[in-house]
């Protein structure tokens, strides 16, 4: 956020139109990056609770921090706080206590009119697509690219690039009810990265697929992190995990009851 | 920003959620139909007040013994009266005149050559700036001497008609100006009704939208594009509804109406083109606003 008022500062006294010109350019840089590290931590959340209600507890105290590109499995049973978790990454909703740090900043500091550009930085994927009906595969993930701005001629070359890369080149023409899940899962998995975000969020997005096609969409997670995208993934899918021996944080009523490097879904029985 | 894109998704949206956009289209028809035809009676009934207020004039009748100073006297005063405001405008009618004037409306004009001599008197025709204010231009001109005592004690206006007249003529404007803004307010609502009926249908597309990074304005536009094309497209209709209506009732009205008895006070209206721009413009704005404001509902968060 320091960054974004001393451009502000350091532009105020100039005028004109090279200075507005340079200024908005500037601007417009400051918002593609709304994330940016540096050297430190992709998240940190410091004594995050959410409630609901009265009772409902989301999450109960958590902290912890996650680097730039490290792959992390969210896991535990429903209602355990995962998807809490994920919500509050991309500020769905906002912590009752607690700061939520993403990518250096403080998401409950930030004006409301910055979350779009934020959410531009964060691929977000689903169990259940949450891809815009009546829309041709190309086109929902056009949508992504044209809220951000790019012209025309840079979609109609990245679209395609990214449908290859997620192995649906022949179906950009198809609407989303007429492809299988894993194929919808995808195209949702295309939009998330077709802006090439530094985090990307994955809730349950193997939860209505069979095991096979579960496979297919964790390696196209894994590629994408090897980019150096940083990827979290809230699962239940206990043979993933384990085949996969990534960092695993484990929920429980809404308390991490572990967190450990090149782990399994659960701790090996002695 | 980006209209071409803009207006691209508004289209799409239209042909996507094609049956509440015909209902909120035909609930714009609707209510700018009704709005079109209050619209043109208002303003019909308004020049009418103005014309009757017109004839609220006042009589000041002239001496045949007055000098003529002493009507230059009178003159003066009414030219003064003018000057601030008072009075609108004022005319001096002769006996001849007077005299020309009844034998005009009289059903047997020949009867006037029975009289010896003119009885009638010469008089100023005056035309008040506001009727209500007829008794101080009375009170100002009562004691010129000019004045011919013997008729209405040389001054006549209808005090009593006109008091009962712009009583009821003041009701009339008051109840149009309510209705008018009555129908506008109940067809905001309604509209704004329909239109959240279609925005909740896609609540969950807002909703996407929102998760991939559009700000409040990119999803916002296409919504209220799409309310200007329902809105214009039902005004026009409506126009078109209008229209038939003014040529088949209407002006048919008007035109087996051949002693002019409706139309003889030149009473005006508005004009068509005039009405269908205002109505259409009405219609854009109505669509825009409703979609707009309710959009809001969904982008909070």
């Amino acid at each position: 956020m320091s960054t974004d008022s001393a451009a502000d500062q350091q532009a105020a006294p100039a005028t004109g139109r090279a200075a507005r010109r340079s200024r908005d350019a500037e601007r417009r840089i400051d918002r593609r990056s709304l994330l940016r590290p540096g050297d430190g931590p992709m998240i940190v959340f410091e004594g995050v609770v959410k409630r609901y209600g009265k009772d409902a507890v989301g999450l109960d105290g958590v902290s912890l921090s996650i680097d730039a590109g490290e792959f992390v499995f969210l896991v535990g049973a429903s209602g355990s706080g995962k998807s809490t978790f994920i919500r509050l990454l991309n500020r769905e909703m906002e912590p009752t206590e607690g700061r939520v740090i993403v990518g250096g900043r403080d998401l409950g500091r930030m004006r409301r009119s910055k979350v779009p550009y934020l959410r531009r930085g964060i691929g977000c994927v689903f169990q259940d697509f949450k891809l815009l009906p009546g829309r041709s595969v190309y086109d929902n993930i056009g949508y992504a690219l044209e809220v951000t701005g790019d012209n025309p001629r840079s979609i109609r070359r990245k679209v395609p690039e990214i449908l290859s890369l997620v192995g649906l080149s022949d179906k950009g023409e198809r609407l989303p009810n007429e492809l299988s899940g894993g194929e919808q899962q995808r195209v949702s998995i295309a939009r998330a990265f077709v802006n090439h975000p530094r985090l990307l969020i994955a809730d349950e997005p193997t939860g209505n697929l069979d095991p096979d096609t579960s496979i297919g969409i964790m390696q196209l997670l894994y590629r994408i992190n090897r980019t150096g995208t940083t990827v979290i993934m809230a699962t239940h899918d206990r043979d993933l995990v384990d085949k996969m021996q990534m960092r695993v944080i484990a929920l429980e009523r809404g308390k991490v009851v572990r967190d450990e490097r090149q782990a399994r879904y659960a701790t090996v029985e002695p | 920003m980006r209209p071409g894109f803009f207006l691209r998704e508004a289209w799409r949206s239209i042909r996507a959620n094609a049956a509440i956009s015909v209902a909120a289209t035909v609930t714009v028809m609707i209510a700018v139909f009704i709005l079109g035809a209050v619209i043109p009676s208002f303003l019909y009934v308004q020049s009418t007040v103005d014309k009757q207020k017109d004839r609220l004039d006042i009589s000041v009748y002239i001496s045949d013994s007055a000098t003529n100073a002493q009507v230059q006297g009178l003159s003066d005063r009414l030219e003064q009266m003018k000057g601030e405001g008072l009075v609108k405008s004022y005319s001096y009618v002769s006996k001849d005149d007077a005299l020309k004037e009844l034998k005009g409306r009289l059903n047997n004009p020949d009867i006037i050559e029975l009289l010896p001599s003119n009885p009638l008197p010469a008089s100023f025709k005056v035309l008040p700036t506001d009727p209500e204010r007829n008794p101080d231009i009375a009170a100002r001109l009562q004691d010129s001497p000019a004045l011919d005592r013997t008729l209405e004690n040389g001054i006549s206006y209808a005090k009593e008609t006109s008091d009962r007249l712009l009583k009821i003529l003041k009701v009339i404007q008051i109840a149009g100006v309510v209705l008018i803004g009555v129908l506008l307010v109940a067809s905001v609502l309604l509209i704004g009704n329909t239109i959240r009926l279609s925005i909740f249908a896609r609540r969950r597309e807002v909703e996407v939208m929102r998760l991939v990074g559009a700000t409040n304005w990119f999803i916002r536009w296409p919504f209220v594009i799409e309310g200007i094309i329902c809105g214009v497209i039902g005004a026009a209709a409506a126009i078109l509804l209008i229209w038939g209506a003014k040529i088949a009732v209407v002006d048919d009205f008007v035109r087996s109406n051949t002693d002019g008895s409706l139309t003889r006070d030149e009473a005006t209206t508005i004009g068509f083109v005039w009405l269908g721009l205002i109505l259409i413009v009405a219609g854009g704005l109505v669509g825009a606003l409703g979609s707009g404001i309710t959009l809001r509902r969904f982008l909070k968060v």
